[in-house]
């Protein structure tokens, strides 16, 4: 029988559900708090398989809503538009019916590289022509081509952007460019234009632990390039799960 | 499908005509991680559901009073990560919950704990 109390629970939560996504990602971060183990080699040129992302302790500070402790270096123009921003996170938090993270508010793609904020697992699968990442937040997919091409002379902007990949030595470097600018760089707010343009170096240290140094660039909204290094885990045991975000969504609209 | 939708369109409609001053909550900043609060009773609904997992719950807290409670915990995906599914808890089953209070002091509860009738304790990390 769905008694009253569903629609009571429901309602109750459905803001503080949808808005906490810091609260996943600090749990993640408590869950994972064990210093990367020693284990096998890592295998050559291979990223296959499942990862989920593991906080560094000084991470766990701010990674539930931004890359770094310390904020970017910002543009006029950026500052101005990072200052009218209204997140859902991190320290400036708003509540649902007054943010407007197009995430949150829209279920927008998240973009480059802020999919790695939302606290859910991914997996790459590589074939001789592309490496495919799969995050399981709202299903979101990147195309990694690895046959050599170059970005598109014109690129169409997209929320994900162009990526083209090659090895340097056991590290695949992406490149990604070609972005529009209804996306932001994290869930604090931070924002970037069309001219973003990033670089992430996946190193796989040993067969369990896989280091990526990200570097984003954006002459119109950064003042110098905004680095970080995330760090993931692989989940041997996990599966990629549906997550759609238009459940979310769903919670949202109770709520005007 | 559609008809559940409806209905659950409705029974949203409908709570937030008597109690719209839920929706002033928000994330983290609504709940004192400060303070814990340990609630026993019978649950009266569990909802398996995106973004996150619904316990509604009959229960008392240190105070003795009895009132209803909700209890809100991570994903679904994460849950089920750490061996959950959407029957590990049922309408009519002894639980306590232990968490952060909501700071309205509604009775309101960001679960960190969960153990369940027979004392078997259920994950509640995200399967991390």
């Amino acid at each position: 029988m769905r008694s009253h109390i569903k629609g009571w629970i429901l309602a109750g939560t459905a803001v503080l559900a949808f808005s906490s996504g810091l609260r996943a990602q600090m749990e993640q971060q408590a869950g994972a708090a064990k210093a990367p183990s020693a284990s096998a080699p890592a295998p050559v040129h291979d990223l296959s398989g499942v990862w989920n992302m593991r906080a560094t302790p000084a991470q766990r500070k701010f990674l539930g809503s931004t890359y770094t402790l310390e904020a970017p270096e910002m543009t006029p123009w950026a500052k101005a538009k990072y200052e009218a921003a209204k997140p859902s996170n991190g320290p400036r938090s708003n509540a649902l019916k007054v943010t407007d993270d197009p995430v949150l508010r829209t279920c927008l793609p998240p973009g480059t590289p802020r999919i790695y904020l939302q606290p859910f697992p991914l997996q790459f699968v590589q074939t001789p022509k592309e490496v495919i990442i799969l995050y399981e937040y709202d299903h979101t997919v990147r195309h990694v081509f690895t046959d050599g091409r170059p970005h598109p002379a014109d690129i169409t902007p997209t929320y994900m952007g162009h990526s083209i990949g090659k090895w340097d030595g056991d590290t695949l470097v992406v490149d990604t460019a070609g972005f529009n600018e209804k996306t932001w760089l994290d869930r604090d707010g931070h924002q970037h234009s069309d001219q973003l343009h990033v670089v992430e170096r996946f190193l796989r240290v040993d067969r369990d632990n896989l280091q990526v140094d990200i570097t984003m660039e954006d002459p119109k909204a950064l003042v110098k390039p905004w680095i970080t290094q995330l760090h993931f885990q692989l989940k041997p045991e996990w599966d990629i799960m549906e997550l759609a975000c238009t459940d979310n969504a769903a919670f949202e609209d109770f709520e005007k | 499908m559609k008809s559940k939708r409806m209905a659950f369109f409705a029974l949203m409609v409908g709570f937030m005509t008597l109690a719209s001053v839920a929706f002033a909550h928000h994330g983290t900043a609504n709940y004192d991680t400060s303070k814990t609060v340990t609630v026993k009773g019978a649950v009266s609904d569990f909802q398996f559901i995106n973004p996150h997992v619904l316990i509604a719950m009959d229960g008392k807290d240190e105070s003795g009073k009895l009132q209803k409670w909700q209890g809100e915990l991570t994903s679904p995906n994460r849950l089920s990560r750490a061996g959950w599914t959407k029957s590990s808890v049922k309408p009519g089953d002894t639980l306590t919950i232990s968490g952060y209070p909501a700071k309205s002091g509604s009775p309101e509860i960001w679960i960190q704990k969960v153990v369940l009738g027979s004392g078997e304790e259920l994950s509640t990390g995200g399967g991390n």
